[in-house]
């Protein structure tokens, strides 16, 4: 079988190439060593071995806060106007691009956000294979959820096996056919494999409110918010509005939110519905593993592990999940 | 339409969170439009109370006879009364040594035979008069600032945050000072709202916002404790801007 | 899916109807749907410019013309703000949004309504609709709960509707309070102890409930103890909404939206749900 086959020592020329399709942005790790995705300048070499970047690739298409609304008194509340460069974004593991496949499924549907969906449209994506390591849960929970990407390419011998999978892939695979090389040999195992697969429509319980488990969540839990804020596909928002100066003007924001904050489920007058921190556990958990709305039933965790990695008190729901979900061992 | 009539003290304090609103040169003509800052001693003179404001600004906090009196006469005209900054929120700096005797530190000062002023230990504004509104901060965000006023001038009180400063440092993709660099950063315990500002610039966190909602000491605590921080090391870091936290 | 781009309102009247809420007039573009097409128990948002959105459910008529009539109680961030509104301003609504009572379901049957404190808005909603077509229904009885008298909100109209013998009502206040005269029958008792003395046919008949969370666990288990069955109780939740297109994630009640599967539920959609009545 032919494949597609970039040698290692032509990346830096296929990065080059990519630049010319939009803003070129890629796992870079930073001198403090983090990794972050963000602007891959010419020399700088993407770091395609980190499993994780601290902040998921959501943040390019829900800032983590911005104006959804502007308002004058002439005009009343109009939609912002935002020109969306075309945006290349190379290296993205499997989670990630199920990550993206979920928040569509939340903000592309009958009407389309306008922000998400101008971004989006303007996004390309490149995806990069990977191996899971003990943090990630991928393999635990066999998910419907596609990992959808316009090229995606899996490491091989001195370099990577390059996919197309969508019209704007094959546009691209033509773009860079002088660096690519055609080479017999079979594509990889995808590590996309733990995505895209039916799940049983069986109704499952209830979550059973007197597991111990709630409360010493709740008990170790800071309440600081990274939980949500580093996951692929926590999409709460907040919304607050801003008067102008002249006091003729306001702008309406939305900002990342989290179910572990007190104030996400109170109302006028100060009652919550979720007044302890074991309830909103609860609330967290149903989210992450089973979905709210149209989308129950699709677990919304793509296994990516950040939330395990930046909770300050190592707070861990795999043991749980892998009690009350549908667990795939494999 | 009428321009909100507004009050600006400052109590036992640095005058800092007052210089911050005069630091938002670029707005101040703008307000001006609007808000009519009758009482403000320290931009303005003379100075007097005069008739009912829509909202009195206070900063600093009471730690003198003559302060309670201006509190409560600011209290008694204003619709709103809106705490500014730390010091007239927890107390602030100013009653970092309320845990000692007060004669004791009127010697320290002053020396023996010096006569000071009366003074009492240093309190909130909330010990003596009811508020509305708190915008906290060392000093408040210039941000936090404007949006109470143009909020009030829509009839607003400030929305209040309930997040820590962790919250805004993630949200930067800031690297974890306390869990990866072994610095002992108060973002856990400490409200959000300031952008994360210190730890962006990898400094930690001195808790100068004052306590987050339900922020779990204990756990916290532990993680100082795993870290190699003395209790006492943390507790007095945290009480310089708040010295209401126990444990 | 409704926009949620809101368009402009201008608020037309305010008339206070207790201490706390007021009776607030709006007016839109004639013919656009947040005005025209909702069913009782929808909700749209009220956007006050510079201050924020809240979802309000619909308290009148679907019109034609434009006009929204919402009932507003000054305890939020956004509705203390409405108090210092004036006739001419300015304001923006989105909507209808959410699922209402199930109208057609109702045919052919007695309804009960059980209104506690500004719930009484969303079922004045109902009222109207159903009175509106009285004849596809049997008997309306309405159980209203309130604080106190002052604060029994729309009582004239509802005394007048009992007059003319179009509802049954039943009146009940926590406190009585220093009115020295009080609405005919209304008697010094909570909801809960109102039903009890109720006769109904609960083979023929459906309840709609809307008021304080804390008394739907009791009104929904003496209406089952009645006989009545889960899918012809229908409550209103109150949840924090902050979108109402099912995208802020706030309002889930269980796995269900409040805002887009709601916030009218049958007591069958909630079985088994977790702190859906509290």
């Amino acid at each position: 079988m032919a494949i597609h086959f970039i040698a290692d020592h032509n990346l830096e020329a296929l990065l080059e190439r990519l630049r010319r399709y939009g803003e070129l942005h890629a796992p870079v790790r930073g001198d403090d060593g983090v990794v972050r995705f963000s602007l891959l300048i010419p020399g700088i070499i993407p770091d395609l071995t980190a499993l994780r970047t601290l902040l998921p690739p959501k943040k390019y298409l829900l800032h983590p806060r911005e104006t959804i609304l502007s308002y004058t008194s002439e005009a009343g509340y109009q939609l912002p106007v935002e020109i969306s460069p075309p945006l290349i974004m190379f290296g993205l593991h499997p989670c990630d691009l199920a990550g993206i496949n979920y928040l569509d499924r939340i903000f592309l549907g009958d009407e389309p956000d306008p922000l998400y969906a101008a971004r989006r449209s303007a996004t390309t994506l490149i995806g990069v294979a990977c191996t899971p390591d003990e943090l990630c849960s991928c393999q635990q929970i066999l998910s419907p959820l596609k990992a959808l990407s316009d090229l995606f390419l899996s490491n091989v011998e001195g370099g990577f096996a390059v996919a197309s999978g969508s019209p704007r892939g094959d546009e691209l695979l033509e773009g860079i056919k002088d660096i690519l090389e055609e080479q017999e040999g079979d594509m990889p195992e995808d590590s996309r494999r733990f995505f895209g697969h039916a799940v049983s429509e069986q109704p499952r319980h209830e979550l059973d409110v007197t597991l111990p488990e709630w409360q010493e969540y709740a008990d170790k839990c800071l309440g600081c918010g990274a939980c949500s804020i580093c996951c692929p596909t926590c999409y709460c928002f907040d919304v607050l509005e801003f008067s102008g100066l002249d006091g003729r003007s306001a702008v309406r924001v939305r900002q990342w939110d989290n179910c572990l904050f007190k104030s996400h489920a109170q109302v006028a007058g100060g009652m919550s519905f979720r007044k302890d921190r074991a309830e909103r556990f609860r609330y967290r958990y149903l989210h992450k593993y089973r979905s709210f709305g149209t989308l129950h039933g699709i677990p919304s965790c793509v296994g990516c592990g950040r939330c395990r990695v930046v909770c300050p008190t190592g707070i861990d729901l795999r043991p749980l999940a892998e009690r009350l979900e549908e667990v795939h061992h494999g | 339409m009428r321009k909100l009539r507004v009050a600006i003290a400052g109590l036992t304090a640095c005058s800092g969170c007052q210089l911050s609103l005069l630091n938002c040169e670029d707005e101040l003509p703008g307000l001006l439009e609007q808000f009519e800052f009758h009482f403000f001693p320290m931009a303005c003179s003379p100075a007097l109370l005069e008739g009912d404001y829509d909202a009195a600004l206070v900063e600093g906090c009471v730690s003198m006879p003559h302060e309670i009196a201006l509190l409560q006469e600011l209290r008694r005209r204003s619709k709103y009364l809106i705490v500014l900054g730390t010091c007239a929120a927890c107390g602030g700096v100013a009653a970092l040594r309320n845990s000692d005797e007060r004669e004791l530190l009127r010697r320290m000062v002053y020396g023996q035979n010096a006569v000071a002023a009366e003074t009492f230990n240093p309190q909130p504004l909330q010990s003596v008069v009811p508020v509305d509104a708190v915008v906290t901060g060392c000093p408040p965000e210039k941000d936090e600032l404007l949006r109470m006023l143009t909020g009030l001038v829509r009839g607003a009180l400030p929305v209040s945050i309930d997040y820590p400063v962790c919250t805004e440092c993630r949200m930067h993709e800031n690297l974890c000072l306390l869990t990866e660099r072994n610095v002992l950063c108060l973002g856990p315990l400490t409200l959000g709202g300031c952008g994360a500002r210190c730890p962006s610039m990898s400094v930690p966190c001195e808790g100068c916002r004052g306590p987050v909602p339900e922020a779990n000491l204990k756990e916290t605590f532990e993680i100082y404790n795993q870290k190699g921080f003395e209790r006492q090391t943390v507790l007095e870091r945290l009480r310089r801007f708040c010295p209401e936290w126990k444990l | 899916m409704v926009s949620a781009l809101p368009v402009p309102a201008v608020i037309k009247s305010i008339r206070p109807l207790t201490t706390d809420t007021s009776l607030f007039m709006l007016h839109t573009e004639p013919g656009h749907p947040v005005a025209s097409s909702f069913l009782p128990g929808q909700f749209l948002e009220l956007s006050l410019p510079g201050v924020g959105a809240i979802p309000v459910s619909y308290c009148g008529y679907p019109s034609a013309d434009g006009s929204i009539e919402l009932c507003i109680r000054h305890v939020g961030h956004v509705t203390a703000s409405l108090k210092v509104a004036l006739p001419g301003d300015a304001v923006g609504v989105s909507g209808p949004f959410g699922r209402g009572f199930p109208l057609l379901s109702f045919a052919g049957q007695d309804l009960l309504l059980i209104a506690g404190g500004l719930g009484m808005a969303p079922l004045r909603s109902l009222l109207l609709e159903l009175l509106k077509h009285s004849e596809l229904f049997g008997r309306l009885i309405l159980l209203y709960g309130a604080r106190e008298t002052g604060a029994l909100l729309f009582l004239e109209e509802l005394l007048e509707f009992k007059k003319r013998g179009a509802i049954e009502l039943h009146l009940g206040v926590d406190h009585p309070d220093f009115c020295l005269v009080g609405p005919p029958d209304c008697r010094v008792a909570l909801l809960p102890a109102l039903l009890d003395r109720l006769d109904i046919d609960p083979g023929r008949s459906s309840a709609a409930i809307c008021g304080p969370p804390v008394v739907y666990p009791q009104l929904v288990s003496s209406l089952r103890l009645q006989g009545m069955s889960d899918d012809r109780i229908h409550l209103s939740l109150e949840r924090r909404m902050k979108c109402g297109v099912g995208r802020c994630g706030h309002c889930a009640v269980g796995t269900l939206l409040c805002c887009v599967d709601g916030p009218v539920f049958s007591n069958e959609d909630l079985a088994g749900i977790e702190g859906a009545l509290t």
